[in-house]
């Protein structure tokens, strides 16, 4: 389709409670499924929809994203026209502070969605890996004839910050609110992604704004329920949300469900991500691994089961690593053994060291320790 | 017209080469775009040692079977060579307003494009091949021609003299690596230094020998044959170059799984280099998947793979298959590759997109052979080999 939708992603959400993971980097890009950073999700959906013009907006720590990002090329986003831009959060604020919330986030990038030509604006948070078909969701805006449409999803996650949608049966979303203790199950909930006309946008907004409002949800979402036609889009394809370490090993865990690997990776859009030229994974004599994803540049010389090897991992003789998440470059020296454990990018486990967590509590070890 | 800046020297890459002696596998692609090591193809060698010896302008000759070559080479982004000025470029065969023809030989494809060459005013011209594996500076050869004040150095090997008959090989002055006799494939070899077909020529000694070699009616417009020996003859200075690191021809099924196996043991051919990475057009495929059955032991393995079987002592390219119960050993499957529940497959060579049906048995355990002489199985391109299908050692299909 002819590109007339441009797209705002959130690096990085404050409801978000990933500690250790983020310290050092935005959600965005949170290393997820072997290879990927979890922007790369909604990157690819935009490219394979021809959503082309699209703004980051970042809040801190944002030095590993503009790493990741470049100029787009891997997203095949350096364009003469469009492409990538990422926000610094000071770029259009003379107040010197971070912006409080989407509102006031969005008012900054006023001028960049307005020297833009596009008609339509998807604006998204980044904490999602889905593979789902922009194009539906805008041919289902534009036949409901709604003014903003949010994407929904089916979830039994436990997250207090999470918002529940109540919907009539023309999709017309009802009520917008925050669990409470009765609510059991699976609920359909909002998944923080937004299609909207651009010049709507801009004027809730600027009212908003204007009234001192910057809770997106809150001040314009639930204020508007009866005046605007907000419908709920409810994505039916696999959807993983990394809100807390918990849920990011859980989510992780998924993938070594071949039918959620097909989904995630293949059904709609290809996933891209950065090159970075790994040499094939090489197993050696006792390599022993067994369902776990590996990516590219590994050595591997020990056990590996129900695991996830970024790249360039190196498992030394005798090392076992079960139930665990090892980020890039990460060594796990000979005899190790890693249990329930997720370690940050460029972590040495030592020879004979054991670490073990818990399902439900993995333990983390943070980017560049040595143990 | 064009204005183009002036580099030092420049790579001009022969890449038209149809490679029969690989059979099936380059039935409808040219040599260098065979895969290799489970993600590259022979031709990101040369290109990576290019631009990792600092070499950023490249012309590509191509010929036989072009299309795959020039959609894999693209813009040259994979190995940065997508540049302002230089860069990499395709040069297969063009009509002239005079004549067109093919390119007749080595030093004819080279003398076709001097037009090119001349662009870039360039002091030095390496010469390369897209059919070696190999890691190799440039740099450090052509520093090596500027000290002797060469007029063309060729880089060589050591070859055991048993073979040595079976390559261009060179005889040297006493005491010193200037060369004095080049004779291609001798019976009664008196050296063991083997052209490498890696040649750095100082360009304007070259240009009037393709001029000359043009004009000569007789000559079959070959480096090797002519222009080398003739340079020779009349007194020209020219130089080995020793390079005692890996080197392997893949032009033949037995070297070129060879040379894969090589990966595999030792350190001979080590590719994990960070000093000297060769560079591939990467496809975005997902992390590769070894499933609850799948068991894996020396083998390397690519991304969007998923092994449901058993690998050993195998390459194991991108987006392949292997099915549950599936045994390969000491094999080499290209990307794409399926190998269907219950196959077996041993010393064989699965070509790209190469479906081995449902307990199909491909190839035998084949006991130490010399080099050269693996008896090896191979299934072409896109063949699909029917259920419980038996095929023999050193048999080809496709």
């Amino acid at each position: 389709m002819k590109n007339h939708t441009m797209s705002v992603l959130f690096a990085s959400d404050a409801e978000n409670h990933l500690n250790d993971l983020t310290i050092h980097r935005t959600t965005a890009s949170l290393p997820f499924g072997g290879r990927y950073r979890l922007i790369d999700f909604a990157l690819s959906n935009l490219v394979n929809a021809n959503v082309t013009t699209i703004g980051i907006i970042t809040r801190n720590n944002y030095n590993s994203l503009m790493d990741h990002i470049r100029m787009g090329r891997d997203w095949d986003l350096n364009r003469k026209n469009s492409g990538i831009t990422v926000f610094p959060p000071f770029v259009f604020n003379s107040a010197h502070e971070v912006y409080k919330g989407k509102i006031e986030a969005l008012y900054t990038l006023r001028g960049f969605m307005m020297d833009n030509n596009e008609e339509y604006v998807i604006i998204a948070n980044t904490n999602i890996a889905f593979n789902i078909d922009f194009e539906a969701v805008e041919q289902f805006h534009i036949s409901k004839g709604a003014d903003i449409t949010v994407l929904t999803y089916n979830t039994d996650d436990t997250n207090p910050r999470k918002i529940i949608v109540s919907k009539d049966k023309n999709c017309r979303i009802t009520d917008l609110r925050y669990p409470v203790a009765s609510d059991a199950g699976k609920q359909l909930c909002n998944l923080n992604i937004y299609f909207i006309k651009k010049d709507l946008l801009i004027s809730l907004v600027d009212n908003a704004y204007a009234h001192g409002a910057y809770d997106f949800e809150k001040d314009i979402l639930q204020k508007k329920l009866g005046e605007l036609y907000i419908m709920s889009y409810e994505v039916k394809d696999y959807v993983a949300v990394i809100d807390r370490i918990p849920t990011y090993f859980k989510r992780s865990m998924d993938l070594l469900d071949p039918a959620v690997r097909e989904e995630l990776f293949y059904k709609h859009s290809t996933i891209l991500t950065k090159v970075k030229d790994s040499v094939p994974t090489k197993y050696k004599e006792g390599a022993d691994v067994h369902n776990s994803i590996i990516a590219d540049g590994c050595v591997i010389d020990g056990t590996v089961e129900n695991s996830i090897l970024f790249r360039s991992v190196k498992v030394g003789k005798g090392a076992v690593i079960r139930n665990s998440i090892i980020m890039e470059n990460s060594i796990v020296m000979d005899g190790a053994e890693l249990d329930y454990t997720i370690t940050d990018k460029d972590v040495i486990i030592q020879s004979g060291r054991k670490l073990s967590g818990y399902e439900s509590y993995p333990m983390v070890v943070v980017k560049g320790k040595v143990i | 017209m064009s204005k183009n800046s002036k580099k030092e020297c420049i790579a001009m890459l022969l890449a038209g080469g149809q490679g029969t002696r690989l059979g099936v596998l380059t039935a409808k692609v040219a040599k260098p775009a065979v895969p290799f090591g489970a993600k590259y193809r022979i031709i990101d060698f040369p290109l990576s040692n290019s631009i990792n010896s600092g070499i950023d302008t490249i012309g590509v000759l191509t010929q036989y079977r072009p299309f795959e070559l020039h959609q894999y080479i693209g813009n040259g982004q994979p190995w940065d060579l997508d540049r302002l000025s230089g860069g990499i470029y395709v040069l297969p065969p063009y009509m002239g307003a005079q004549s067109g023809e093919w390119y007749k030989g080595t030093a004819n494809a080279i003398y076709q494009n001097i037009d090119f060459i001349d662009n870039y005013d360039p002091d030095y011209v390496v010469i390369l091949s897209g059919d070696h594996i190999y890691k190799m500076d440039y740099h450090d050869m052509l520093e090596d021609h500027k000290r002797n004040g060469a007029d063309c150095t060729i880089a060589v090997r050591d070859v055991p003299i048993e073979e040595a008959s079976r390559f261009g090989i060179l005889n040297l002055k006493r005491n010193s690596r200037q060369i004095e006799e080049f004779e291609e494939k001798p019976k009664n070899p008196r050296s063991t230094k083997a052209s490498m077909g890696i040649y750095i020529f100082t360009w304007t000694k070259l240009r009037q020998y393709l001029i000359d070699d043009e004009n000569d009616k007789t000559s079959e417009n070959d480096f090797g044959k002519n222009i080398i020996p003739k340079m020779l003859k009349e007194g020209q200075r020219l130089f080995a170059y020793q390079f005692d690191g890996y080197w392997k021809d893949v032009g033949t099924i037995s070297s070129l799984w060879e040379a894969n196996m090589d990966i595999l043991v030792g350190n001979e051919l080590n590719l994990d280099d960070d000093k000297w990475k060769i560079y591939a057009r990467n496809n975005a495929e997902p992390p590769q998947f070894i499933t609850p059955t799948g068991k894996v032991s020396n083998c390397l393995i690519s991304e969007g793979t998923v092994v449901k079987g058993t690998v050993r002592n195998s390459i194991i390219s991108h987006s392949v298959t292997i099915g549950e119960n599936a045994y390969v050993e000491a094999s080499i499957i290209m990307p794409g590759a399926v190998i269907e529940d219950g196959a077996d497959v041993r010393y064989s060579i699965i070509g790209w997109d190469a479906v081995v049906g449902k307990n199909a048995l491909v190839g035998e355990t084949l006991d130490k052979c010399r080099p050269g002489e693996w008896k090896i199985s191979v299934i072409g391109p896109g063949y699909k080999l029917p259920e419980d299908a038996v095929v023999g050692a050193n048999e080809m299909l496709g």
